[in-house]
């Protein structure tokens, strides 16, 4: 789908055919009646939101990320997907998916975590950062008038996912951080139908709401998508250190974690980094949570970059290697076999990857077949 | 040295607002002397092309958003400057808070145009516009449907800004404002504004100053409210605003507010935009002039602040 077309509310596609034919306004609008024209007013959620507190001088703060925004009656926190309304602060999106898919849980990606299962994944429009090299700005950075959305409650959910036998429910595309009531319940009610559900985030909530978030939760994978505060400071629009504890905080619950890291030319690609970002996960998280470095793509506000050259990621995953790291991945490069896993102790292949493709699958239960190293992981 | 025109109605004692004919008599009158034209048909030199927009502020609705009345009025000179009516076009974020204003949606093609950006078929620009850290799809309606704007906010006090009047109603014509409340949003509003099809197109900003919201803004918090019974008036946007301050603080002052210094939300954002030559912030730069006028149309020189 094209991003005007994605962006906008068309109503329907004969008027989006009709733009693109005839160009904009006035032709357009002067041939096109005032009810289909004007299309109908988006309905947004008004569930009232969770983790904020009223202000004494008037005004909300918001407690679901480490940004706290203060916001007052008829304005919106930075992620534009909670609003203020007479001093009771509501989700827009709780209810309004905009993009609603069955993708391989590869894709997320997890590694380590029922390989070869089916994710249903969807998102809501919003974001708390605004990362220059977003892959899905066009949903992350909208406002949700802003993105077709559709009417789906999280027993919906759950139904769809049983209807379509996908054991898993994803949280991603945008980030669920901002739709966590809806998240959080879509989650609940999925346990009670033995569905799994995986949060795809950057990891910046608050400890609180992800505390209470946790035991509905079976995985997480968080972008850490650098280990230095000025880039997530100039590159991200938010902090790294509020990261770094969530992470440390997921480890200590237990629930599972892999990390990816996006590596982006010139500006993420050092052997210093990649040593520190390695170091700093062995140390603090340990030597068996799969990390994962990525291709960037040039994309959003980073179109004047390039891809990430192959040898940048092959130099990242010796590094990490080196490191101590003992399931090391590359993403966005098919067929590259550091998109398989290995026994860390005999080396043999356990797991092979082409893409999001499950070619090999020689684990038995979580033990390599040939040394019986136990592979960390739920399989 | 950039003008600003204050026009204050003082037809009767009451507070109220005003009536179409009575902000016909305000912006006439501001129009004359910033233009120095007799002839209000001179506008249409000063608003170059076809189509015009109104972009208004109903954030607030009904309650304290761009009175109908003043759209009317603006119209309503702009058809006698020679814009056909249906090529004048108010405009806001949605279509939702123009009919919340007491705004009737129509783009019929027959009478004034009255859409959101939200509207089918509008939406927001294919492209990104960037200016310093601001990165944002502009409304289609400013990119490629009005050939100049005018700005017609109201003027309140704002919770992180500290001032909306002009400069901040341009937030709602990117898809992101939600980005770019930091810091009192220093230097942001001036890099919205600053943003290629905002900066050429907008050229005259008329701020209603009739009914203050002075504190608690931008939503409406009725008891906050004072009477200037003014406009503000001129095509320099930032100096439009720095008299705007005026009299937002002049209002504060005589309610027993602080000022909004003290209040914790500094208006820096100004100072900003002179330096990105956006106009002009500094007073010394600004060249005031204040009209009153009676319920006869008479006029008579004024105070700003009085």
């Amino acid at each position: 789908m094209k991003r005007r077309t994605f962006m906008t509310c068309l109503g329907c596609g004969a008027a989006a055919a009709v733009a693109t034919q005839t160009g904009l306004f006035p032709p357009v609008i002067n041939s096109l009646q005032n009810a289909f024209a004007l299309g109908e007013p988006k309905e947004l959620s008004s569930m009232e939101a969770r983790h904020y507190k009223k202000l004494p001088a008037g005004g909300i703060e918001c407690g679901i990320c480490p940004r706290h925004c203060q916001v007052t009656d008829l304005e919106r926190g930075y992620c534009g997907s909670r609003e203020n309304q007479g001093d009771v602060y509501r989700t827009l999106v709780y209810g309004k998916p905009c993009s609603l898919n069955i993708d391989p849980i590869e894709k997320k990606p997890f590694f380590h975590f029922y390989p070869g299962t089916q994710a249903l994944s969807l998102a809501t429009a919003g974001c708390n950062v605004n990362c220059k090299f977003c892959q899905n700005w066009e949903i992350s950075q909208s406002r949700p008038e802003q993105t077709e959305n559709i009417d789906l409650s999280p027993q919906a959910v759950v139904d769809l996912a049983v209807q379509r036998k996908t054991p898993n429910i994803a949280y991603t595309y945008s980030e669920p951080t901002i739709f966590y009531e809806y998240m959080y319940d879509i989650a609940e009610a999925g346990h009670k139908h033995g569905l799994r559900s995986v949060m795809v985030t950057g990891g910046y909530i608050e400890q609180e709401p992800l505390r209470l978030l946790i035991p509905h939760l079976d995985a997480i994978k968080v972008d850490l998508k650098s280990i230095r505060e000025d880039y997530y400071k100039t590159i991200v629009n938010g902090e790294l250190k509020p990261v770094l504890d969530r992470l440390v905080q997921m480890k200590s619950s237990g629930i599972w974690l892999e990390i990816v890291t996006l590596v982006v030319p010139t500006l993420n690609d050092t052997d210093a980094e990649f040593r520190d970002l390695a170091s700093w996960v062995k140390v603090n998280l340990g030597a068996d949570v799969p990390l994962h470095f990525s291709q960037f793509y040039p994309q959003y506000l980073l179109k004047n970059l390039p891809p990430t050259p192959q040898a940048t990621l092959e130099k990242a995953y010796a590094i990490a290697r080196s490191e101590g790291m003992q399931y090391v991945y590359l993403g966005n490069l098919p067929g590259h076999p550091a998109e398989s896993t290995y026994c860390p102790k005999c080396k043999a292949m356990l797991i092979e990857r082409k893409g999001y493709r499950i070619t090999q699958q020689n684990l038995v239960g979580n033990h390599c077949p040939k040394c019986q190293q136990e592979i960390p992981g739920r399989f | 040295m950039s003008k600003v025109v204050v026009v204050k109605y003082i037809g009767d004692q009451r507070n109220r607002p005003l009536t179409q004919s009575e902000y016909e008599m305000l912006l006439k009158a501001a129009l004359h002397t910033l233009y120095g034209q007799s002839d209000l048909v001179a506008v249409r030199r000063y608003l170059p092309g076809g189509t015009v927009g109104m972009k208004t502020n109903c954030l607030a609705h009904r309650l304290n958003s761009t009175p109908l009345a003043l759209a009317d009025a603006l119209t309503a000179i702009l058809v006698g400057a020679g814009f056909k009516e249906k090529d004048v076009v108010v405009w806001e974020r949605s279509n939702r808070e123009l009919a919340s204003a007491g705004f009737t949606l129509n783009v019929s093609g027959a009478g004034r145009r009255c859409l959101g950006t939200d509207a089918s078929v509008i939406g927001y620009s294919e492209d990104f516009y960037g200016s310093g850290e601001v990165n944002s799809l502009v409304s289609r309606i400013l990119t490629e449907i009005v050939d100049v704007n005018v700005n017609v906010p109201v003027l309140k006090d704002h919770s992180v800004a500290g001032l909306s009047a002009g400069m901040k109603n341009m937030y709602g014509a990117i898809n992101n404002p939600n980005k770019y409340h930091g810091n009192n949003c220093d230097p942001y509003c001036a890099q919205v504004n600053s943003l290629e099809p905002i900066k050429s197109k907008n050229r005259l900003t008329v701020i209603d100053a009739v009914r203050v919201q002075y504190n608690g803004g931008p939503g409406y918090a009725e008891d906050y409210l004072a009477y200037y019974n003014g406009l503000v008036i001129s095509d320099d946007p930032v100096a439009a605003d720095r008299i705007g301050l005026e009299i937002l603080e002049h209002l504060r002052a005589i309610n027993s507010q602080p000022t909004l210094e003290r209040a914790g939300r500094p208006v820096r954002y100004l100072a900003s935009a002179e330096k990105l030559g956006l106009g002009m912030a500094d007073i010394k730069k600004i060249e005031l002039r204040v009209i009153m006028i009676d319920k006869n149309g008479r006029e008579s020189a004024g105070e700003l602040l009085e």
